[in-house]
């Protein structure tokens, strides 16, 4: 792995997020989502797990923008008002708590990475965490009806 | 050589970006966008972990895995309902809907 590709990955990452969420614009803003989203896929390469770089690929950064992109022109709030000052004092307080706290992260030095192939991935997805795999697909079949259920326009 | 400290202080800096975003958004759809950062640094702290650290087991994946469909469920329920609130209030403003009225 390649410090200079790390950074570069980083740098737009980090960019990009920021945009999301202090763009006034929110078609920039779920835009820059998606591109946030794109740039983790590429991390996740760099980690050696192609499989969870194709799903983020799939879900994050191409799913979940067209659907937000759907529902902010159909709730037709194409831009969004700028915080207030006590809102943006609030925010730093709480992002610049969160990264004090986090500070010892970068004290792990481990360089040594294993890549994870999709076969191992499966394996452990089908027999380690069966129960949270079913769990997780009557989830989905649930969120989708009451998605369906809540957005339906109602009679009268 | 890229350690895990760097991909956990990126995760980090992602989360205080995400969190800064749901303190400071007022539009909820922007609100649920920053959750959805918030998410993905998780996600991005359980793979990094699970590459340095475990060679075996990969949970720290399964892990990634779940969040991903946890964050799809929520996001489509999410705006399921702040569409409901648009329908109902006519914008989907954390300012609007601040009296509990049905």
């Amino acid at each position: 792995m390649s410090l200079t590709a790390f950074y570069l990955l980083a740098v737009f990452i980090i960019a990009f997020a920021v945009i999301a969420v202090t763009a006034t614009n929110m078609v920039r803003a779920a835009f820059s989502l998606a591109v946030t989203f794109f740039l983790i896929a590429g991390l996740y390469l760099m980690l050696g797990s192609p499989t969870l770089a194709a799903i983020q690929f799939m879900v994050n950064a191409s799913a979940i923008p067209i659907m937000t992109l759907f529902i902010i022109m159909m709730t037709q709030s194409r831009t969004t008002p700028t915080p207030r000052l006590w809102q943006m004092t609030l925010g730093f307080i709480a992002a610049a708590a969160v990264l004090g706290f986090l500070r010892a992260a970068v004290e792990h030095g481990e360089s040594q990475t294993t890549a994870a192939s999709t076969a191992v991935l499966g394996e452990g997805l089908l027999s380690a965490a069966l129960l949270p795999f079913e769990v997780a697909s009557v989830l989905l079949l649930l969120a989708m009806v009451g998605a369906i259920a809540l957005a339906r326009r109602r009679a009268g | 050589m890229v350690t895990l400290g760097h991909f956990l202080l990126l995760a980090g800096i992602l989360l205080a970006i995400g969190l800064y975003g749901v303190l400071t958004r007022r539009n909820l759809i922007a609100v649920l966008m920053s959750v959805e950062i918030l998410l993905n640094a998780a996600a991005l702290a359980f793979v990094s972990v699970a590459a340095y650290r475990d060679p075996h087991l990969f949970a720290g994946q399964i892990f990634a895995l779940f969040i991903i469909v946890v964050a799809a469920a929520e996001l489509s329920i999410g705006f399921a309902i702040l569409l409901n609130v648009y329908r109902t209030h006519g914008v989907v403003d954390s300012d609007a809907i601040s009296e509990m009225r049905g």
